[in-house]
């Protein structure tokens, strides 16, 4: 058992775990965190998607001693449910959501993709940045026109912003 | 005209309609986009063990002898527990309860399950489960439907390996291939497809003080599942409550009992404890039910001038070891073999086998995927011999409302099957076709455009009762809680429900709570499968709603102090006819009844309209309602490696009235590329009993990058029996794609291929005959 500390969602915490624990069962089971699932525990789904330090990872492969220190960014760390994240808004309105569950990780994944650029990615750059992810209700086609949406939103506030 | 049907003309003559037809968005929307909604695998109970399934070592063996006695002795471990704990009957399955709970003297594939552990981590319940000493006499396995049907066969059932065998006849089919100009006959193989739902398998069990048993667990029909928890534990239905909703993703595979009830019997056996199960995705491969892979032989005859004339099927579906709905999902392959024309003569038969190859259950299409590639591919093949177009021969041979079907029933429903490939014809893919085809990526990649059509049955059929119900509760807030056991699995029909409850009721979406998948608090209303859902849920609300505006109006008409007959249903309110200043709101009218001790709720019963007759030894055939679809679609093939990719898809339903344009949309999306998937990558490999594919590293769905240009350009045939008009749409979505991609690849490149998946070593062998073969002619 080790004590561990990290920045989950712009909060210090810490926990006492085995540092072989993953990432995303600290995040579920000690701070109940259930935005990021586990699907595959491969690293091959996306479900578990976060931000370490900015730069989107699997969960399920990242052992909790590795994130130590780490600044760490959930599902729930990009927007709730009275304050969403304009990529949140998009997912929602445009029905890119169906059962939803790997949602959370297309959401993360989405952020870290948007932060890195300043224009409306063609769906090519969309599937590029989106392809670790894996959904099998919608057929994606709504997810790659969200991210667009949220993209123009984004965009335009911040030319407004500036 | 009933008094549901006239009350929807009335709303939709007036053209009135404010929430019906209209892209509503998503009412959970914002709780699965913050990772806000908890799925029951999500949920925490304090003082909580974990349990854990042993699964068979064979796919085929005796058991001599279980001995638990040191993972009794595992200091972290609840209880141990096999088929001596089981207090009921120690089997469950959908129609035939022919699948142990925990087996006692054998095993049948590799997802048996032989005993369970709760213990203190999960950790501990693994290291547990490995304690448990399995005396095992192997047995050599039955790998083959087709060798599973000969005498002689070792017998994984006690009534033998052909758990069913259905028929359809109609016409003389002898007759009909003597009158055929042209005759094609081929055998078509599919894949042992897996529904890959992103939540595996999982839940809680809790043992509740005063005795009752909770379950939470993702399940397609809660209400059925109690009845099998019940039976396997011998106890009151009543005393258990199943929460079934919110699913991560279902297909029909949460359709059979997963793991509700070791949950339950996990928690009969931890003094109070709650248990948790959810499998790792390894395990979820290995138990969890799978598309029927078939083999299907079908022989057509057609007529020069285009018409089909006899249909001659013979499906061999592999079950696996256990039946679940094998049975049901045989005869709907059957009844739907010969596609939706007017084939006068046909003779189609099929076999529903056990082997030892994992099981196969319910799966989106149920069957009519593994079809409907025979008859439209000799569709084809007709028309490149005669000449003809192929959409002009489909239209020729599908039957309109009205008219006789190849099983020789009348079809009463709404038929929009001409009117689907009308628009494909129209469609700029279609007309363009030559000139994308000329803009190839590449010289060795080849662009191929086709068109194929199918339907798919909605709901039960005959032989299955069929029933919906719904209630409608009103608030203390002036809101409407709407009650619809139906399960939210990720189709959106709970904002379905809240858009006709909105529109009957005159209130706003927004005013409307809707309650699915808890059996406690909602009536029973058959499973979320058979594209059945917004139909059933739908009409039952609507029959709901007549009690409670009989109740609104009752209690407005004491308010206001007029008669009844003066109370008029406005938006929001209830008014005095023709003075809108005279009202009161659905508030007062709770504190009305409040007052009054008089219940706010009421509910709505109804029977899915059916067939009259059911045709002898089919399985249930005919349906009274089906879905119709086009697909038109382009591929383009690397000759090289034999590599496909799908282009563009032009997908054209026949879902009757379009209740929400975008969840329609997602679901057609959704369909085509698990269809894509089905076709050109899809297949859960077994040998010799034991899964080859194990996880998503060798188990490929199709990703973001895979997903094509999806034009979804619906037809509104009006069903008049369904809420607004409309049918149902989950499952013809994935259906026709299936056959069009197959075909396009063949324009593109003259191979055939019958062995699905489509996969690039298949395709490219495939080019490659076709080449030995123009050698060998010259």
């Amino acid at each position: 058992m080790k004590k561990i500390h990290f920045k989950v969602n712009g909060e210090e915490l810490s926990v006492t775990c085995p540092p072989a624990k993953t990432l995303l069962d600290v995040l579920r089971d000690e701070f109940d965190l259930t935005g990021s699932k586990e699907c595959c525990g491969k690293g091959e789904c996306g479900s578990c998607t976060v931000l370490i330090d900015g730069k989107s990872v699997c969960s399920c492969l990242v052992l909790a001693g590795q994130a130590e220190n780490a600044s760490i960014t959930t599902v729930e760390g990009v927007g709730l449910i009275g304050k969403m994240d304009v990529l949140q808004e998009a997912f929602s309105d445009e029905g890119a959501t169906q059962c939803g569950y790997c949602t959370p990780g297309f959401i993360v994944s989405a952020r870290a993709f948007l932060d890195s650029i300043d224009y409306i990615p063609t769906d090519d750059e969309i599937k590029t940045a989106l392809g670790g992810n894996l959904c099998r209700c919608t057929g994606y086609t709504k997810i790659i026109k969200a991210v667009q949406t949220a993209a123009r939103k984004q965009y335009a506030t911040e030319e407004t912003v500036v | 005209m009933s008094k549901h049907t006239e009350e929807i003309q009335k709303l939709k003559s007036k053209q009135q309609l404010k929430w019906v037809g209209k892209s509503v968005k998503r009412i959970d929307g914002p709780e699965k986009v913050t990772g806000e909604q908890k799925y029951k695998t999500d949920l925490k109970f304090p003082d909580m063990v974990w349990g854990k399934v042993l699964r068979a070592t064979y796919p085929y063996a005796k058991i001599r002898a279980i001995d638990t006695t040191k993972a009794e002795a595992h200091p972290e471990v609840v209880c141990v527990l096999t088929h001596k704990d089981i207090p009921g009957f120690n089997g469950f399955g959908i129609v035939t309860p022919d699948q142990p709970v925990l087996c006692e003297d054998i095993v049948r594939c590799t997802g048996d399950a032989v005993a369970l552990v709760a213990a203190e981590t999960m950790e501990a319940a693994e290291e547990a489960i490995k304690l448990i000493e399995v005396d095992y006499e192997p047995l050599d396995p039955v790998i083959d439907a087709e060798s599973a049907m000969i005498q002689g066969a070792p017998r994984l059932h006690p009534d033998g390996n052909i758990h069913s065998h259905v028929t359809i006849e109609n016409g003389d089919i002898e007759k009909g291939f003597e009158e055929a100009d042209y005759i094609f006959e081929n055998t078509f193989y599919s894949p042992r497809q897996m529904h890959a739902f992103i939540e595996t398998e999982g839940g809680w069990g809790i043992m509740e003080k005063d005795g009752s048993l909770t379950i939470h667990c993702p399940a397609q029909y809660g209400h059925r599942d109690k009845l099998q928890i019940a039976r396997a534990l011998a106890l009151n239905p009543e005393r258990i409550h199943v929460y079934s909703s919110p699913n991560g993703g279902g297909f029909g595979g949460k359709d059979e009992i997963t793991v509700q009830i070791y949950l339950a019997l996990l928690a009969m056996n931890t003094g109070g404890r709650p248990v948790k199960i959810h499998l790792s995705r390894e395990e979820s491969v290995i138990a969890g039910i799978k598309r029927h892979s078939f083999k299907v032989t079908v022989k057509t005859g057609a007529k020069k001038d285009g018409t089909l004339i006899a249909n001659k099927v013979r499906a061999v579906a592999d079950t696996g070891a256990y039946a679940s709905l094998g049975g049901a999902v045989t005869a709907l392959a059957v009844e739907h073999a010969s596609g939706p024309y007017k084939i006068p003569n046909v003779d189609m038969e099929g076999f529903c086998v056990y082997t030892n190859n994992g099981i196969a259950g319910a799966f989106r299409g149920f069957g009519v995927n593994q079809v409907c590639v025979g008859i439209e591919t000799h569709i084809d093949m007709l028309a490149e011999k005669t000449g003809l177009d192929p959409i002009e021969i489909r239209k020729k041979n599908a039957y309109r409302q009205g008219e006789l079907s190849s099983l020789g029933h009348v079809v009463g429903s709404s038929v929009g099957t001409i009117e689907t490939l009308e628009k494909a014809k129209e469609s700029d893919l279609w007309i363009n076709r030559d000139l994308y085809k000329s803009q190839g990526s590449e010289p060795w990649k080849k662009k191929g455009v086709a068109v194929a059509t199918s339907f798919h049955g909605v709901g039960m059929g005959l032989g299955t009762p069929d029933y919906g119900a719904a209630t409608i509760e009103l608030l203390e807030d002036g809101r409407f809680k709407v009650g619809v056991a139906i399960e939210e699995i990720g189709t959106g029909n709970g904002t379905v429900y809240a858009q006709v409850a909105a529109e009957v009721l005159r209130c706003n979406v927004d005013d409307i709570v809707v309650v699915q998948g808890d059996t406690k608090e909602t009536l029973d209303s058959g499973t979320i499968s058979a594209s059945r859902s917004t139909y059933t849920g739908g009409r039952a609300i609507a029959t709901a709603a007549p009690n409670m505006i009989s109740l609104l109006t009752e209690a407005a008409a004491e308010i206001l102090e007029v008669p009844n007959a003066d109370i008029e249903l406005a938006d929001n309110k209830l008014i005095v006819a023709g003075d809108e200043n005279s009202f009161v709101n659905y508030k007062q009218i709770y504190n009305k009844l409040y007052e009054k001790h008089q219940t706010t709720r009421v509910e709505g019963h109804f029977y899915l309209p059916r067939e009259k007759e059911e045709l002898k030894n089919s399985g249930g055939a005919p349906h009274h309602l089906y879905g119709y679809m086009t697909h038109v679609v382009m591929v383009e093939v690397d000759t090289l490696t034999g590599e496909t990719e799908v282009l563009h898809v032009v997908a054209i339903p026949d879902v009757g009235k379009v209740l929400n344009p975008q969840g329609l949309e997602g679901q057609s999306e959704g369909g085509a590329v698990m269809g894509i998937g089905y076709t050109l990558y899809e297949d859960t490999l077994i040998e010799g009993g034991y899964h080859k594919t194990k996880n998503f590293t060798d188990y490929i769905i199709p990703t973001i990058r895979e997903t094509p240009i999806i034009e979804t350009i619906p037809v509104e045939s009006n069903e008049e029996t369904g809420p607004f008009g409309a049918k149902g749409i989950a499952e013809v979505v994935m259906i026709p794609i299936i056959p069009a991609i197959m075909a396009a690849i063949y324009d593109a490149t003259g191979a055939r291929i019958n062995h699905l998946p489509a996969t690039p070593e298949r395709i490219y062998q495939a080019i490659q005959a076709t080449k030995k073969q123009t050698l060998v002619s010259r």
